[in-house]
């Protein structure tokens, strides 16, 4: 039997355009501050995994430099790389260490510095997010693109409109503006998100996640440190889920939800024996706003195809019925692929400990959720925690 | 401060059936189907996961489908700069194959094309 666990320590850097720092002065900044929230020093932490996709960074194996820079050096026994959901793959790898007693407390840190190449280079190197043989090579696809597939098929089968997509945009901007962390900090309204420049349609400038970096770090502990080290707000890890679909995108059939992120909340949801109903705060995963329409149908916060009227009603809004995204989400707060997973660890621990200041979600239950999709929908990770 | 990093600069080499080049060449779109399980692959492959046995033929996809989404892309990948905004949609074969191609014409989800190829790439030809 699997021990429990918790999250003891969580950092977070300020996510943006970072010509201030190297990779390894980023990832400090965060692991520095998760030491320091669970009072524990690096002698305490039996491993470290580094997750961090790297490839539009000059350090093409951060890793090593990463543990070297922070005084981590021996406890790193690999780097993790799961696209967008990088950042939740090396929570799991931490959680799973600690969950089998190879390790009492593990740390997970995610990097990434993606603003080191220029933003054509950047777009060739996430539309090889797919199958680079039968899809990039031929057809130049993008990022947004495999996104714009969704929404196009979404907006025809359920009637998803443009303006309830912006509403999501016009939402993390807002949020985003309240958050001394995020990348971008200007509220936005619908009609300019709808006049921004199409990037691939439908899909605009401003229904898509800025290029970021930064980094984030969680810090995760067995029950017995817990109480060892009398850790007086520990949010437990109840439920993890994890999925992939298929690489090439037509394959997958249907493009108006993500199969993996279906399969992973319900084994999520099965571990930690709740319902979407019990959700009070979540992340998920808004790389484009689309996505987050579709994460809210796919997590079981609504019905299939009601995505959109979820938003409109504000039911994804501070203060309704699951409040998403509260720091300002991928779309405003930033989306450096290693650490966003982590970050998403970060603002829902902040949550579930009453910390989040004028962005904390009002709860009972003290339930939140993390959803973190990877690539196009092609991996998909969900941790629920509560206090 | 910041500086410029040494430059790097990556060429690769990547493998393609010969089949499926060739049939491309004829306007023609293939995929594979294993001789002892029936499996069909597109993106072809030579292995069979299913079974596990590699012996597979080489199938003829059907040039009439249907567009089940699409995308205009306008801000361009490295690569494809010069190229005009250009249409990706994912097409559902009559025979129930799903794959992607660049559409003429204008797109609808549900409309018609008819499946060539411009030596290249597939092409889907909206015709209703
Ligand atoms: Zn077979």
């Amino acid at each position: 039997m699997a021990r429990r666990v918790a999250v003891i320590g969580v950092g977070n850097s300020k996510f943006g355009r970072r010509d201030d720092v190297s990779v390894q002065e980023l990832a400090w900044e965060s692991i520095k501050e998760a030491l320091h929230d669970s009072g524990l020093s690096q002698s305490d932490i039996g491993m470290v995994v580094v997750g961090s996709t790297a490839y539009r960074g000059i350090e093409l194996y951060p890793a090593p430099i990463v543990a070297e820079y922070s005084g981590l050096t021996g406890k790193v026994p690999l780097r993790v790389e799961a696209m967008c959901a990088t950042g939740l793959a090396a929570a799991l790898s931490a959680y799973t260490a600690v969950a089998s007693g190879l390790v009492d407390i593990a740390m997970a840190v995610g990097v990434d510095k993606m603003t080191e190449v220029d933003t054509s280079t950047s777009l060739a190197i996430g539309g090889r997010g797919g199958n680079y043989q039968w899809e990039y090579h031929f057809y130049g696809t993008t990022f947004p693109t495999y996104y714009a597939l969704y929404a196009t098929r979404h907006m025809a089968v359920y009637g998803t409109t443009e303006e309830q997509m912006a509403l999501v945009s016009v939402k993390a901007h807002k949020y985003g503006a309240m958050n001394p962390k995020a990348h971008l900090q200007k509220p936005v309204t619908v009609e300019e998100v709808l006049k921004s420049r199409i990037i691939s349609w439908p899909i605009k400038l401003l229904d898509s996640c800025p290029i970021s970096d930064g980094s984030a770090t969680a810090i995760f502990a067995s029950e017995e440190k817990v109480k060892e080290l009398k850790i007086d707000s520990p949010v437990w890890i109840t439920g993890i889920g994890y999925a992939n679909d298929y690489a090439y995108v037509a394959r997958r059939g249907e493009w108006v939800g993500f199969r993996a992120t279906q399969l992973a909340a319900r084994q999520a949801y099965e571990m930690a024996k709740v319902t979407p109903n019990d959700i009070e705060v979540a992340t998920v995963h808004d790389a484009f706003t689309i996505a987050e329409i579709m994460g809210y149908e796919d997590l079981g916060f609504t019905e299939k195809g009601k995505g959109g009227k979820f938003v409109e009603e504000g039911q994804s809004e501070k203060g309704g019925k699951v409040g998403v995204n509260l720091f300002g989400g991928l779309k405003a707060k930033g989306h450096p692929l290693g650490a966003t997973g982590l970050s998403m660890i970060y603002e829902i621990t902040k949550q579930l400990r009453d910390e989040a200041d004028k962005l904390q979600q009002p709860l009972k239950k003290y339930i939140g959720l993390v959803h973190n999709v990877g690539g196009t929908g092609h991996f998909a990770y969900v941790m629920i925690l509560r206090r | 401060m910041q500086i410029d990093a040494l430059p790097l600069s990556i060429k690769y080499k990547i493998k393609y059936p010969d089949e499926f080049i060739e049939a491309v060449k004829r306007g023609e779109i293939v995929a594979t189907k294993c001789k002892n399980c029936g499996s069909v692959y597109f993106p072809p492959q030579k292995d069979c996961y299913n079974c596990g046995k590699n012996e597979m033929e080489w199938i003829r996809i059907s040039n009439e489908g249907e567009i089940m989404t699409y995308s205009i892309v306008s801000q361009k990948p490295q690569g494809f700069e010069n190229y005009e905004d250009y249409i990706i949609g994912i097409v559902r074969t009559k025979d129930g194959i799903n794959l992607m191609a660049w559409i003429k014409g204008q797109p609808k989800v549900g409309g018609k094309v008819r499946l060539t190829t411009d030596n290249m790439r597939i092409i889907g030809e909206v015709v209703g």
